[in-house]
């Protein structure tokens, strides 16, 4: 689905590269995490997989980027609109105003494409119900708390049935429960088998529940891409900036001072903790 | 939250359920015999007359009195007391010691006042009965450049966020120390930590909404589709035109009496 | 300096009422965050500190000012607080113009007031970025700027509006840092925060607000462990208090050290009580045919 090789990328006016030599390919229907320190290139990777890199900020590209079988910088912004949805931070920003109502919002992107108006209405309402919002369809997006907008912002991606969707930092600006409700949106969304999804994050423990694969960036190189256990422990991601879950860390203290077996791998999500740390019965000890 | 700076308060009447172009033209005749007609009367005739039966009809009247009053009432009371004391020669109908209320000052006042009252219900009679959106697409249908309709209803919604806005930064720089009452100098010095940010923001901002825009095809080149639908019928097509042509036919009589007298 | 919220109530024009007879008391140098969701009141109450927002009913004071005879200007100098969008603040053409904004406010000697501002760049790693436009910086930095701007003022009192979020590992570990700092120096910390890890790390004493009152407060291992005030403020507990939840462990550890602690103290205690086993207690395993199915991983 997502093919990108030896990607390098500087934004106008910059000589160093944001990018450089990025390779990795997705296949279709994965879930996949894209985490690193912030400036590593985690935001431009977005950019340059839907097309705003180079269409929107210029700069210079060298490299392959094929996206669902179209060549991303040889594809305009427009015919590119429906096929790869992004989602940034800022929930604000992503509502477009364009139209007074929750449900007219989500389907602005459809009357964009000429889609006939049945279809849209029921696509529309489809895809507030799996986002949560039904109930605010005829609401003014105005009037949305910024997590509801958030999830607005995903609906209107989402409705347009793009084969990638790309998600930076969505949950960056919202208060836990507005984390939760777009992490369980996009959870239904996979689950439908919707969408290839390219998320970025910081929230370690996200990602380690949800992701298939994570691709760790840094310096603009990749350093790092395979499970999330295993990236997400990787010395040179968790030294590169990005940090590492306190399950990790708790386990490789535990580790270090002898409480648990050394080569025991280290845990990034609760359960993987809990059965990491549960007390061991005699039987497994006994030689 | 903050609301849009649509003033549209949804009704159930028929005036609401009529075609945006149809109130559009309703409210075009209303200017143009409100401020073409002249004289003293016309205007507050148009406005007895014309305004309020349709006020009334989309029960939408006491509203739109509500709106017009703390705009009319300002202006009805300084153009009253300029012109009604300020009037070089003239036939005074009232005097005050030295100085004397004059019948031409008057006349011109309420002929001023008739003005305004005939622009502003114009302008409210169509804004409180049409969504902003219907009257878009409306005008978009017949060819209205897609990107000014966008413009203007963005604008609409987002305006009062922009104020919003405006306060934090205003908050932002209080808790800083910056004194914004005072002497004059203080309060211009007060004003660069006050504009600039909220002028970077919005640069910001708007890099970040253009792309959400044609994330959604917005360029997108090809037929476009509605999700809203507009009920029109034949005979309001033909109705338009003609609402228009009356006043029209009406200043142009006015002009021939003129003439003629 | 002490802080005093006395039966403070306040609602917004548009009739929500925000603060319901909220009563709290911070001594100097105390460490406090205040926890809870959108809407709970968390920042309605936290602009009552620096007198942004006055209290309808009920008294704050600041020390021995009483905020609604203080203008904010002036309670400036008291509490220093730090907004959570930069960009609500940055104006100047330079990081070291901008940081300089408020000790120049408060009226601080020039000389000083370039040592404050270097000192702030410093304690934030951005001394080499002083000549930058704020804009050149990325928007994490630019957060670093507002609160380098903030401590550069030296206030006794230190208001912080979700100083974590949009920052990556480093610079939530660098905020933190900056709280113990600020701490040491026996400066109050008050802390509006989502990240509920960074809360349990770096604070003593917990606030959880829902729906306009206080639901808890008290130091941070007993308040966190509270399920009900917690889920009715729909909060999750630490990632640690959760694991050792998860294990049966009745501690609520703040921090992975406190937590690999108990468990080590736990384990410990079951070897002492039962038969002597290989790789616990500090010993470490030698044997090769003792081995543990790995968990596999992958998502829940």
């Amino acid at each position: 689905m997502i093919s990108v090789r030896d990607l390098t990328y500087a934004y106008p006016l910059t000589p160093t590269a944001a990018l450089w030599n990025v390779t990795f390919d997705v296949p279709a229907g994965q879930f996949c995490a894209l985490v690193g320190a912030n400036q590593s290139g985690k935001s431009t990777l977005c950019y340059a997989l839907s097309g705003f890199i180079p269409h929107f900020y210029h700069g210079t590209l060298s490299g392959e980027v094929s996206v669902a079988g179209l060549d991303v910088p040889a594809t305009p912004l427009a015919q590119l609109a429906g096929t790869v949805g992004l989602v940034f931070q800022n929930p604000f920003n992503q509502i477009t105003g364009a139209r007074m109502t929750v449900r007219g919002e989500a389907a602005f992107g459809l009357e964009n494409m000429g889609v006939p108006r049945s279809e849209m209405l029921v696509r529309a309402d489809e895809t507030l119900a799996l986002v949560g919002l039904s109930g605010l369809a005829d609401r003014s997006p105005m009037q949305l708390s910024g997590g509801q907008q958030q999830r607005l912002a995903l609906a209107s991606m989402i409705v347009m049935r793009p084969q990638v969707l790309i998600l930076d930092e969505p949950t960056s600006q919202l208060d836990p429960i507005g984390t939760k409700e777009v992490f369980a949106a996009l959870a239904r969304l996979v689950a439908s088998g919707g969408a290839t999804v390219i998320l970025v994050e910081h929230k370690l423990e996200w990602v380690a529940e949800f992701a298939d694969r994570v691709i760790a960036l840094a310096g603009g190189q990749l350093v790092a891409d395979g499970p999330p256990r295993e990236v997400l422990n990787a010395p040179e991601v968790v030294a590169s900036g990005v940090g590492q879950t306190r399950y990790a860390r708790a386990a490789a203290l535990a580790r270090a001072r002898g409480l648990v077996q050394p080569d025991a791998a280290l845990p990034v999500t609760l359960n993987q903790a809990s059965e990491f740390f549960a007390p061991r019965s005699l039987d497994e000890y006994i030689p | 939250m903050t609301s849009s700076f649509s003033l549209y308060a949804p009704r159930d009447s028929g005036y609401h359920r009529l075609h945006p172009l149809t109130k559009l033209a309703i409210s075009g005749a209303i200017l143009i015999g409100g401020l073409g007609l002249g004289g003293t009367w016309p205007a507050f005739a148009v406005f007895v007359l014309i305004v309020v039966p349709l006020a009334l009809w989309s029960r939408a009247l006491r509203s739109l009195l509500r709106a017009i009053w703390p705009i009319a009432l300002p202006f009805a009371i300084s153009l009253f007391l300029i012109r009604g004391f300020i009037w070089p020669g003239g036939t005074p109908i009232l005097t005050l010691g030295p100085v004397s209320l004059k019948a031409e000052g008057i006349e011109f006042a309420l002929a001023a006042v008739g003005r305004i009252v005939a622009m502003v219900s114009a302008f409210l009679l169509l804004s409180l009965t049409t969504p902003p959106d219907a009257l878009m697409l409306a005008l978009t249908e017949r060819g209205f450049p897609p990107m000014i309709a966008y413009i203007v209803l963005t604008t609409i919604q987002i305006v009062p966020r922009f104020q919003a806005r405006a306060a934090t930064i205003l908050d932002a720089q209080r808790s800083r120390g910056l004194e914004t009452e005072g002497s004059l100098p203080r309060r211009l010095r007060a004003l660069l930590p006050l504009v600039v940010p909220l002028i970077l923001s919005s640069i910001v901002d708007i890099e970040e909404r253009a792309i959400a825009l044609e994330a959604r095809a917005f360029s997108r080149v090809g037929v476009k589709t509605s999700l809203l639908t507009l009920n029109d019928t034949s005979i309001q097509r033909v109705a338009r035109w003609l609402i228009l042509a009356v006043p029209l036919i009406l200043i142009a009589l006015r002009f021939a009496l003129e003439i003629a007298a | 300096m002490n802080i005093s919220l006395d039966g403070v109530s306040f609602a917004y024009p548009s009739g929500v009422m925000a603060l319901l007879e909220v009563s709290l008391e911070i001594a100097s140098g105390e460490a406090v965050a205040i926890i809870g969701e959108n809407g709970a009141g968390k920042t309605t109450l936290a602009r009552h500190l620096n007198g942004l927002l006055k209290p309808a009913t009920g008294g704050v004071a600041i020390g021995e000012w009483d905020t609604r005879r203080v203008s904010v200007a002036k309670l400036a100098a008291r509490v220093g607080y730090v907004f959570q969008n930069p960009d609500d603040q940055l104006f100047e053409r330079t990081v070291a113009a901008e940081v300089g904004f408020g000790p120049r406010n408060l009226g601080i000697p020039l000389a000083d007031a370039a040592h404050a501002v270097h000192n702030a760049l410093r304690r934030v790693g951005l001394a080499e970025q002083a000549d930058q436009h704020p804009y050149d910086l990325h928007i994490s930095q630019r957060k670093l700027v507002a609160l380098a701007a903030a401590l550069a003022m030296n206030t006794p009192i230190v208001v912080l509006d979700e100083p974590t979020t949009g920052q990556d590992a480093g610079g939530v570990e660098l905020v933190g840092q900056i709280v113990d700092e600020l701490k040491a120096e026996r400066r109050t910390v008050i802390a509006i925060t989502h990240d509920i890890d960074f809360c349990a790390e770096h604070f003593e004493r917990v606030v959880v607000m829902a729906e306009g009152r206080i639901l808890a407060d008290g130091p941070a291992a007993r308040t966190l462990s509270q399920v009900e005030a917690l889920a009715q403020a729909e909060v999750e507990p630490p990632q640690m208090i959760r694991l050792a939840r998860a294990l049966g462990m009745d501690h609520a550890p703040l921090t992975v050290e406190e937590f690999v602690d108990d468990f080590a103290a736990r384990s410990a205690a079951r070897s002492e009580s039962g038969p002597k086993v290989h790789g616990l207690s500090g010993s470490t395993p030698n044997d090769s045919s003792v081995s543990r199915a790995d968990s596999t991983s992958g998502p829940e």
